[in-house]
């Protein structure tokens, strides 16, 4: 447990050096990522080293003697500690250069500031072991991401996108103290883990506040809304951390809740499931509509939050059914998505800053032909989209195999947990050929083809420090794909946390699934290399010739006459019009020579469209009914104070 | 091990998916036909009543429901609709999908019901339910008047396979009486259906909202 | 297994692969013979590839290295794909539990390189075949796994051998009988669609506005678009096998008599193919869709009867 805190202090120890060192740039740049890299890894260190351990860590503090703050690291715990550490090392790395307004020194500061918070703070979440303080490091880590996103609070935009992000955030806070409310008035102890005084129906009230108040943190359909405004606004690698892991500590929650209410209903599974089921295609509807590169990705992470959910889902229906090979499948499937998630998105949106920091621009439509200057950034980011579209031999594929595995072991049940398995298999389907379109459309459009607009011509990469921790996720997305056996143990390790009832998973069917994947993809590999030495030969000795695209017959082709995203993805929105409404402005063609002409579209997100009408317009209505409480009259106020302290004299 | 009459009931469920797929006028009322001849062909097949007038009575009631009636609705088209299209209120996809979760539901009821006759044919009852209810969304789902009409005779056809079930002499009775009083309500619709057009110069039914005054 | 297996099995996949563009050209035959003409060879597509693979390459100034890459990556996936495919009902050469789900998958890759590819040239016509492939491949893949879900609850396994080699399909019909008859129809309206073939797009046709996969490979040129072609030929051979084995699930014993019976119902499927290429006409785009939406709703149809059935 020492060397835990030894890492969250060193991290924060740099977090607010920073503020001071805000006069030399440069130093302060290193003394930041240098001290939050090396508290990472120490970090990492001993995640690691307690995962693999089959007692849990606990540490105790009193504080102002009635409040006791207790942490505890089970493997868990464990698992998502490796998560967090991880991730934010990179992340760390990546900023040095992303980082690079030399003219706004203190802003900079505070970026770093608050970005070791939210790392400590997401390290003191999953590793809080009672009520007080987890709250108190969710609050942290809530308010720490809403500085982080209003960075660049000069635009109206992001501000509007942080004020979004709060008060989901506090929102969501508050489904999850009601649910820990419900907990405390029946147990009467702040403690985890002491759930048998609460009654079954409690039990399922208390899983429905917290997780809806988990899913609005984790993104869950229809409480995703503060996603693809919040990720958007924040720098790129505050983007990979939020979407990478913060999102997680949602799901962690959730794990966590189930976990300790100790309570096998197919109830909790069937919730999750359908949660899962509706984030996973609609996320990825919606990211097929967008036309800004990181709200694309901040959908995406919907959808991937929804196959997560399916995974844990299907683990859950597991556990209530006794199925032991299905529950095994299927939270580890979860799990192992969670990590691959983590290390793919956190790769995509550093790819994405890496093109906004040279190109100035995210409008997927502007730009075009990046892979011929930027070799490494689209290379990493090619391996990024076939590994989160869940192809082999990448690792998202490894953790989807698992999942559908889980699925599979389920059709044997009854009629209704049958329709809903037979649905999940179809729209993990679903999902897989709608990721494979989404993400051919972003590299095809991004990266592929010729510049759109002159703000992605003659780019260059630059900025050490951002291609090593693309180069190093992009190295880790393969490593998992062939090789995935250490990463299923892994992710075994921290199942074996969740509260299953059943005896340790059999290892066996893993070792053997994970031997067969590797031995695949090794044979994968080698007829590609034949295929390449003889393409080889076949070419030695030829001519080859360069010329213009065959426009069919066409020869004054520009580059406006490229399919543009939009128009790709048209079709397949079109299929799906009734969840995802799509308003065009078109202001026509006139006349033989017709002058300018526009277009615009916009893929309206329902849960976006009716969160107006059906919560925000309701709520107003009331406040404006309870106006009268605020009088303006100081002397009403000082009798408002008076009369509260009587009220609480009362009670105490 | 799979009866006969376990494949004829899977055409019947075939016969309804196309039901739902055809927008045009003539291709539904030959699928209605197809549906009628499957579903009187049933009792054929279900082998508990194959006496001379069990038999001589299903194809009596083969050639009604799978010959007479659509030849009067064909010809009755012939007279009075200009266009072939029946445009539904719903969509080509909606309807599909309309389609596997009535399959679905139909297949969670009929197991609901515990009738002793049907026991040996599992799919018996969810496809007369299939049939009730997808005649109800063929009713609901078109404007069409003809279209309204064929609805109706495909819930006619569930009720009919529901009858089968009940192996008892009256049942041809019963049967046979639901079987003319439909044939009467055809040859009716074709006069009213005649009434409407001359009227409106279209035989949409949302027309006759303007009859509310 | 033993090594003799294994050699037969690594055997029966090269002669898959060499022998896939024989049986395309079948459907030629067939087209011909409705369109009353002689038709080519049927060693044309050796013809073809061979005159293909001494070109040299014409490479648009557009294009990367994903453009060199895409036909690469097509054909090794269509060829990995035949490694787990049981020929004539022989244990092929690959096999594991899952493997369904990898092959789909592989597919998939193979789709995303040759989207990529086509995405790469900037061509407006790649880009919008390229759209209408990754849109018609979603519905095509949840049929299959529709499909998969029936075969499972069927069979207890996740892998192609346990479906189509030795006796195993036989079992299927016995235990689902009739409804396994839609599954053959929806596979094959997959089969159409997957290997773009009429009525969902028209590999004959010379307007590249209404093409799926032949506008994607426009501009491939000499031995990378010969790796294009005998990939796709090795696609459909893939397809082709599984509904031939679906048709066709008996096991005469000698393995000569297999060999006769597999390639003589194969012969009639690719057949099957080059009639309903001559006797129908190219869809409408915005009827393609609907068309391989019936193959899904036929897929779970024959899911729900038989587990009707099995109850």
């Amino acid at each position: 447990m020492h060397i835990f805190f030894l890492s969250i202090i060193i991290i924060v120890t740099g977090g607010v050096l920073a503020p001071f060192l805000n006069r030399h740039f440069i130093l302060m740049k290193s003394v930041c990522v240098l001290s939050i890299a090396f508290g990472c890894l120490l970090g990492l260190y001993y995640a690691g080293l307690q995962l693999t351990l089959p007692v849990s860590d606990r540490a105790s503090f009193d504080y102002l003697h009635h409040f006791t703050i207790t942490f505890q690291i089970d493997a868990l715990s464990a698992f998502f500690l490796v998560l967090i550490f991880g991730i934010s090392l990179l992340a760390a790395i990546y900023s040095f250069h992303y980082m690079h307004q030399a003219e706004k020194p203190l802003a900079t500061a505070v970026n770093y500031l608050f970005f070791s918070l939210l790392v400590a703070s997401m390290a003191l979440v999953v590793a809080a072991a009672n009520i007080i303080t987890f709250m108190f490091s969710w609050e942290i880590m809530s308010l720490s991401s809403f500085f982080l996103v209003i960075h660049n609070y000069q635009k109206e935009e992001n501000r509007k996108a942080g004020y979004l992000y709060f008060v989901f955030s506090h929102v969501g806070a508050m489904f999850i103290l009601t649910a820990f409310g419900i907990m405390y008035w029946y147990t009467g102890s702040f403690d985890f883990g002491e759930t048998a005084a609460l009654t079954n129906t409690a039990k399922i009230i208390v899983f429905v506040f917290a997780f809806i108040g988990f899913g609005s943190k984790a993104g869950v359909f229809p409480f995703h809304v503060w996603l693809p405004h919040a990720h958007p606004a924040a720098p790129s690698h505050i983007s990979a951390v939020m979407s990478g892991i913060m999102i997680k500590t949602g799901i962690y929650g959730i794990l966590r809740i189930y976990t300790l209410l100790n309570f096998h209903t197919p109830v909790f599974g069937e919730i999750v499931l359908i949660a899962g089921m509706v984030s996973g295609i609609l996320g990825i509807v919606y990211a097929l509509g967008q036309h800004d590169l990181k709200r694309l990705l901040a959908y995406s992470s919907v959808e991937n939050i929804g196959i997560i959910l399916i995974g844990i889902g299907i683990g859950m229906i597991g556990v209530s059914s006794g199925k032991p090979m299905m529950a095994a499948f299927g939270f580890t499937g979860g799990m192992l998505h969670m990590l691959n998630h983590a290390i793919f998105k956190s790769l995509l949106f550093m790819g994405a800053g890496m093109v906004h920091h040279r190109t100035g621009s995210l409008a997927i439509d502007a730009l075009g032909g990046l892979l011929k200057k930027m070799k490494m950034t689209g290379g990493t980011f090619l391996i990024g989209s076939l590994a989160i579209s869940g192809l082999p031999p990448f690792n998202g594929f490894v953790s989807e195999f698992l999942i559908y595995l889980g699925c599979f072991e389920g059709t044997g049940l009854d009629r209704m947990a049958f329709m809903s398995i037979l649905l999940a298999i179809v729209s993990l389907a679903v999902i897989g050929g709608l990721a494979l379109a989404c993400f051919t459309k972003v590299f095809g459009v991004v990266f592929q083809g010729e510049a759109r607009s002159s703000a992605a011509e003659n780019v260059d990469e630059k900025g050490l420090t951002m291609l090593i921790p693309m180069l190093a996720l992009a190295g880790i997305c393969i490593l998992i794909g062939v090789f995935p056996r250490a990463f299923v143990l892994m992710a075994i390790h921290g199942v074996s946390g969740i509260g299953t009832g059943f005896e340790p998973a059999l290892l066996e069917p893993f070792i053997r699934l994970t031997g067969n994947i590797t031995m695949a993809s090794a044979i994968f590999f080698a007829i590609i290399l034949v295929a390449l030495a003889a393409r080889v030969c076949l070419y030695s000795g030829k001519t080859i010739t360069r010329s213009g695209t065959w426009g069919c017959g066409f020869t004054q082709p520009t580059v406006k006459m490229q399919y543009t995203g939009t128009s790709y993805a048209a079709s397949i929105l079109a299929f799906f019009s009734t969840a995802a409404p799509l308003r065009e402005d078109h202001s026509g063609v006139e006349g033989c020579f017709p002058g300018r002409s526009g277009y615009r579209s916009k893929v309206h997100d329902v849960a976006e469209l009716y969160m107006n009408a059906v919560i925000v317009h309701p709520v107003l209505a009331l406040f404006a009914k309870l106006r009268w409480i605020q009088h303006g009259d100081i002397h009403l106020y000082i009798g408002y104070i008076l009369l509260a302290i009587i009220v609480l004299l009362f009670f105490i | 091990m799979i009866h006969l009459v376990d494949i004829v009931l899977s055409l019947v469920l075939l016969s309804i998916l196309l039901s739902f797929g055809s927008n045009r006028l003539a291709v539904l009322i030959k699928v209605i036909g197809f549906q009628g001849v499957v579903v009187s062909s049933v009792p054929l097949f279900m082998g508990h009543d194959l006496s001379a007038f069990g038999i001589a009575f299903s194809l009596a009631t083969l050639l009604i429901r799978g010959m007479i009636i659509p030849l009067c609705i064909y010809l009755a088209i012939k007279k009075v609709a200009i266009r072939q299209e029946v445009e539904p209120i719903y969509g080509h996809h909606a309807s599909m999908l309309a389609w596997l979760g009535l399959i679905v539901a139909s297949a969670f009821i009929g197991g609901k019901f515990n009738l002793p006759a049907i026991n040996n044919h599992a799919l018996l009852m969810p496809t007369a339910i299939a049939l009730l209810t997808g005649g109800m969304f063929l009713l609901m789902g078109h404007r069409n008047a003809i279209a309204m009409v064929l609805g109706y005779i495909m819930m006619e056809n569930g009720i009919y396979l529901v009858g089968t079930t009940f192996s008892t002499s009256t049942r041809h009775i019963v049967e046979f009486g639901i079987l003319l009083d439909v044939l009467a309500g055809v040859m009716i619709m074709a006069v009213i259906l005649q009434n409407i057009k001359q009227q409106f110069d279209d035989v949409d039914t949302s027309l006759l909202r303007t009859l509310k005054e | 297994m033993n090594e003799t297996d294994m050699i037969v099995s690594v055997i029966l996949w090269l002669l898959a692969i060499l022998l896939a563009p024989f049986f395309a050209a079948v459907i030629l035959k067939v087209k011909a013979f409705f369109g009353g003409k002689k038709g080519p060879p049927l060693l044309i597509h050796y013809y073809t590839l061979i005159k293909l693979f001494q070109k040299g390459s014409v490479y648009s100034t557009s294009t990367t290295f994903m453009f060199k890459l895409g036909p690469v990556v097509s054909l090794c996936t269509a060829a990995m794909a035949l490694m787990f495919l049981p020929v004539a009902g022989y244990r092929p050469v690959l096999s594991f539990n899952g493997d369904v789900i990898f092959i789909l998958y592989l597919l998939g890759l193979g789709r995303f390189f040759t989207i990529a590819a086509a995405m790469d040239t900037a061509s407006p016509f790649e880009g919008m075949g390229a759209a209408r492939e990754a849109y018609f491949s979603i519905i095509c893949e949840a049929t299959l796994f529709m499909i998969l879900i029936l075969f499972f609850k069927l069979t207890g396994d996740l892998s192609l051998a346990a479906y189509l080699s030795g006796s195993g399909t036989l079992g299927l019909w016995q235990t689902a009988g009739s409804p396994l008859l839609f599954v053959v129809i929806a596979f094959f309206i997959v089969l159409l669609s997957e290997n773009s073939r009429v009525p969902v797009d028209d590999p004959a046709t010379h307007l590249e506005l209404t093409m799926i996969h032949e506008v994607m490979v426009l501009d491939h040129s000499g031995p990378d678009f010969g790796f294009i072609e005998l990939g796709a030929f090795c696609k459909l051979f893939f397809y082709s096998a599984i509904v031939s084995r679906l048709i066709a699930p008996f096991n005469p014993g000698h393995p000569v008599l297999n060999g006769c019976l597999f390639i003589a119902v194969l012969l009639s499927v690719y057949a099957a193919v080059g009639v309903t290429e001559s006797v129908m006409a190219r869809y409408k785009m915005d009827k393609v869709p609907k068309f391989i939406l019936i193959s899904f709703v036929l897929a779970f149809f024959a899911t729900i009867i038989t587990l009707e059935f099995l109850r």
